[in-house]
């Protein structure tokens, strides 16, 4: 396939790979964290290794992660799962994304995705076979989607909405009324709901974060995922979990046995650690994102690029149309030019060829120095617009 | 009110049988427990140092989908000294253990090139991987003996159209292998009928003798091996297993990877790859001990087994021993998850197995 040709997440690779071909490259697109996994999770791996920590993991973890989980979640998410049924630990967010659309959509089935999303939910539905029915979002008004856009699309095939707040790669937000107002059209309709929490702890201007599960008559048709990769920068560990009720999460266990029969058992033991230990680490790095969210909105605001305001997330979602230039032409322009990564739009959704991703998950200095080089590039096209 | 379509989707799962199929416990759940796939060994403790090593020095983040380039050259390494193939790192996949492995290529190789043959008897987890998505198979018989498929049985799924067939050797269930004799006639079937083979050969470390299909001529563009990376060296909880196949064919299961799991656990990737320096000069005593074992279990307590060949497993036939081992406390793995009811698998796991076993049923 020729380079022009790759879309989706082989597009991504693609400029991953030449990215690494410089070694100055700048990331301001990989949604992993600069940070790494903090000490105390570290040393907590090394004592499970030396304990010899080689015992049977069932498909769903080892009963002090989910009860760890439990806790976790009843605490950030208000939503209250049994460890013992409710909860089936997974290699990372990816694959408890992966399982909760093979555990509630067969082949026909269609579910309401917000565009643009993270591509995975494409390619696991298509996986799956089912069918995607996009509600189109923003940079506009934020990327907010709009309930009643939600109610236009939804067909007797549909069988899901998937609500992921805040969402990748448009860090839009969904709000608690809005969410409850996904949740009557769910109840009316008759829909699962399929919810990606992943970025919960990440949060801005006031925002607060909702679970649709932890509303009235969320949590009986939702399946909820998070995973420690992102608030923990435990990107390498592959740890997630998806929550739900018990009867539904009975199908989900199954399918985890079939498709990878289990999570390394290090994984768990650290990820243990990191849900039963201090949470300044998690402060820390989260206080950081912030700061560095207005660096990169300032800068977007002094190159007069428009974009969603990020109330969540690690990223924004910046709106090139200006340029006149596809974004995945543009994004490999910067790269070639001064050695910047973002993320076109188009390996997110096809039509969103006008916008870039960028992370805030590189050290403040570094972070200033790779917005400097974009800047250069993006003058001489603003000058020649 | 009581979703409807909640009620519709629990009640496509429950009806489907191959995804409820039950699967043994992959490593020991309890000291009685003889049914796990895979042995109890120690953690070697340069296995601790130099994955807290990779860990310390920053190892926490994404790695390459594939896997980590050292871990896959010494895989490859690995399996052309081990079994004589050709693989080079590019052929590799890592994968976060076995079932990964089995998922992957059963589901992406076919989807290139069609209907697949499955030996009646199999692991587990073949048929459970069956279940999540629909795919045309034909059934192989097996021999009664060892309960590998065939030859005959082989040539009949390959003339009825089978492009692609799965097999083991050794057997998960029994532990028996296929002559050098049975490997190249195989492999001319294959030819024969343009066709394609995944070949699991994760217990081909504790057998004797146990040649791999994908070493023989001309198949090196027609098997995918797959397997456990270094059993016996405690990393059966750690998940990490492996895909070796052309490349073509890596390609779309590298994709589907990306799809599921991004990549496997780093740890578990530093970890094996220690393991793999440490391989060779661990394992013949391991496998030495479990030999030992087996013999003494086979000598002393007299039970009616299936012909084998891997050292860590034994699988018997004789209801009176199967009485004996279960009123004893044991857990064993049932056959008939395997598709052979009527016979149960135990797991030789550590030097000691057989000495408990002689005891408890004396």
């Amino acid at each position: 396939m020729s380079k022009q040709k790759k879309q989706g997440t082989n597009l991504l690779y693609q400029l991953i790979a030449e990215a690494r071909s410089y070694p100055d490259t700048i990331i301001l697109g990989r949604g992993d964290p600069d940070f790494d996994t903090p000490p105390h999770i570290v040393a907590a791996a090394k004592e499970a290794m030396v304990q010899n920590h080689g015992e049977f993991t069932p498909p769903e973890g080892i009963a002090p992660l989910r009860e760890a989980i439990a806790n976790r979640v009843k605490r950030i998410n208000n939503i209250d799962v049994d460890p013992a049924t409710e909860i089936v630990v997974t290699n990372g967010g990816q694959e408890a994304l992966f399982l909760m659309v093979l555990a509630v959509l067969a082949k026909g089935d269609e579910m309401v995705v917000p565009e643009p999303n993270y591509n995975t939910y494409h390619d696991s539905m298509k996986f799956a076979g089912a069918v995607k029915v996009s509600v189109p979002t923003s940079a506009d008004n934020d990327f907010y989607i709009d309930p009643a856009e939600v109610r236009k699309v939804i067909t007797p095939k549909t069988r899901a909405l998937l609500l992921v707040s805040p969402n990748n790669p448009t860090a839009g937000v969904i709000s608690e009324p809005e969410m409850k107002e996904m949740i009557k059209i769910a109840e009316e309709h008759d829909l699962m709901i399929l919810a990606d929490d992943i970025y919960d702890l990440f949060v801005y201007d006031d925002f607060k974060h909702v679970s649709p599960a932890s509303l009235p008559g969320g949590k009986e048709r939702s399946l909820t995922l998070n995973a420690l990769s992102k608030a923990y920068a435990m990107t390498g560990w592959r740890l997630g979990w998806i929550v739900g009720p018990a009867d539904l999460m009975a199908r989900v266990k199954e399918l985890k046995a079939a498709v990878s029969g289990g999570t390394s058992i290090i994984s768990q033991y650290a990820g243990l650690a990191a849900l039963t230990g201090p949470e300044e680490p998690v402060q820390m790095m989260a206080d950081t994102y912030k700061r560095r969210r207005r660096v990169v909105l300032d800068a977007l605001d002094e190159m007069g690029i428009k974009y969603g305001v990020p109330q969540g997330g690690q990223f924004v979602f910046a709106d090139i149309s200006f340029t006149g230039m596809d974004s995945a032409e543009l994004a490999q322009k910067i790269l070639s030019e001064q050695h910047v990564l973002v993320y076109p739009g188009s390996a997110f959704d096809k039509s969103r060829a006008q916008y870039i991703r960028m992370t805030f998950l590189q050290p403040e200095e570094k972070l200033r120095e790779g917005l400097e080089k974009m800047k250069e590039t993006m003058s001489k096209l603003q000058v020649s617009r | 009110m009581p979703s409807k379509t909640k009620a519709t989707i629990l009640q496509h799962h429950q009806q489907n049988r191959l995804l409820n199929t039950a699967m043994p416990p992959l490593a020991m759940r309890n000291p009685n427990d003889l049914s796990a796939d895979d042995l109890l060994a120690p953690l070697d403790e340069r296995v601790i140092e130099a994955t807290v090593s990779a860990l310390e020095s920053g190892q926490t983040h994404y790695v390459d989908v594939p896997g980590i380039g050292p871990l896959r050259e010494a895989l490859a390494k690995f399996l052309n000294s081990s079994a004589g193939t050709s693989a080079q790192m590019s052929n590799v996949l890592v994968t976060a253990g076995v079932q990964e492995s089995r998922f992957l290529s059963i589901h992406l190789i076919s989807e290139q090139l069609g209907k697949i043959a499955i030996p009646s008897v199999v692991h587990p987890g073949v048929r459970k991987t069956l279940g999540i998505r629909p795919l045309e198979t034909i059934e192989v018989d097996v021999d009664a003996a060892t309960m590998l498929p065939t030859l005959t049985a082989i040539r009949a799924a390959l003339s009825s159209g089978a492009k692609l067939i799965y097999l083991e050797s050794p057997s998960r269930l029994t532990g028996a292998t296929y002559s050098a004799e049975d490997v190249a006639a195989i492999a001319e079937l294959i030819h024969e009928h343009d066709a394609a083979a995944i070949w699991d050969q994760g217990l081909a470390v504790w057998a004797d003798s146990s040649p791999s299909l994908a070493a023989q001529q001309g198949m090196a563009e027609r098997v995918a091996v797959i397997g456990e990376a270094w059993p016996g060296m405690g990393l059966t909880s750690w998940h990490i297993g492996y895909i070796a196949a052309p490349e073509p064919w890596i390609a779309p299961m590298q994709s589907q990877k990306q799809i599921m799991s991004i990549c496997t656990s780093t740890a578990s990737q530093y970890a094996a790859l220690e393991a793999s320096n440490l391989f060779e000069q661990t394992y013949p005593e391991i496998k030495k001990q479990l030999n030992n074992a087996r013999q003494q279990l086979l000598d002393t307590a007299k039970l009616d087994v299936l012909q084998g060949g891997a050292v860590n497993i034994l699988a018997i036939r004789s209801t009176a021993d199967i009485e004996r081992l279960q009123s004893a406390g044991y857990d064993v793995a049932d056959g008939a998850e395997f598709g052979a009811p009527g016979v149960v698998r135990i797991t030789i796991t550590g030097d000691d197995t057989a000495q408990n076993i002689i005891e408890q049923l004396a």
